[in-house]
């Protein structure tokens, strides 16, 4: 698992924004295309990708797409 | 039908009232929100007299169309489901405005699917999807089967087992169990 693969499958779940202008400080809340159809695509591409339930909690309280990482990195080592 | 309005996940879910007619056309008439949905006409009286054509449906049970509101009563979205018979129904009209909440599609999809599987009890439920609507799409292929296409929608189905896996996972979001 490396941020910069997950940057690019994080990326993957906006349509209109290309995917070359994401990087793990990206603020994805601040990102127009923001909702919660969109985060809910990101908890499935999680767990789908890494075995990862992420919670209502997680995503609140993450900022940047490095933060959602970090949470994914540290629950699938546990 | 189960008891309205009805308060889950810090939500407010009620049919919706041709006072409502403003704030659905504030929905159908934003050009984000609205952008993978049919066409609206930008009138209030229209609008207002398809409410009132709908609670006819309403009444005799082929159609139910809710609104959802926060904890304050601020009106956040609607969804519907029309089409109603004993085995199935289609699913559709879901609109929201922004919300601080992350979790709102969560929220209601959970409201919806179990609306649909326990309290009408259909075993089908069906689904149409534009095909330039990418995140819906990402979303139903995970829970729905494809059934068709044509040049301009995809439809789906889903059928009770897919309702369970939807189920687990929407709850898992909302009430982790570790």
């Amino acid at each position: 698992m490396n941020l910069e693969t997950f940057v690019q499958e994080f990326a993957e779940q906006f349509d209109e924004m290309p995917a070359d202008s994401f990087s793990g400080s990206t603020q994805f809340k601040n990102n127009e295309e923001w909702s919660s159809m969109t985060a809910l695509l990101i908890i499935a591409m999680v767990d789908q990708n890494y075995g990862v339930k992420l919670t209502g909690d997680d995503v609140r309280k993450s900022t940047t797409i490095a933060d959602i990482y970090h949470i994914v990195h540290t629950k699938a080592m546990s | 039908m189960i008891p309205l309005p009805a308060y889950k996940f810090g939500l407010i879910f009620r049919l919706v009232e041709p006072g409502d007619a403003g704030f659905i056309l504030s929905l159908r008439t934003n050009a984000r929100l609205s952008r993978h949905l049919s066409p609206t006409e930008d009138n209030l009286e229209v609008q207002r007299k398809w409410i009132n054509n709908y609670k006819e449906r309403e009444a005799k049970g082929t159609e139910y169309y809710f609104l959802y509101s926060d904890k304050d009563n601020r009106p956040i979205g609607v969804f519907r489901v029309y089409n109603i018979t004993k085995d199935s129904l289609t699913s559709g009209s879901w609109l929201s405005n922004p919300s601080e909440d992350a979790l709102i599609a969560a929220k209601t999809d959970l409201f919806l699917i179990e609306l649909i599987f326990e309290e009408l009890k259909v075993s089908k439920c069906f689904i149409d999807v534009r095909k330039d609507n990418k995140k819906m799409i990402r979303y139903h292929n995970m829970f729905f089967k494809r059934l068709a296409e044509d040049e301009q929608n995809i439809y789906f189905f889903m059928d009770r087992e897919g309702y369970l896996r939807k189920h687990h996972f929407l709850s898992e979001i909302l009430s982790p169990t570790k």
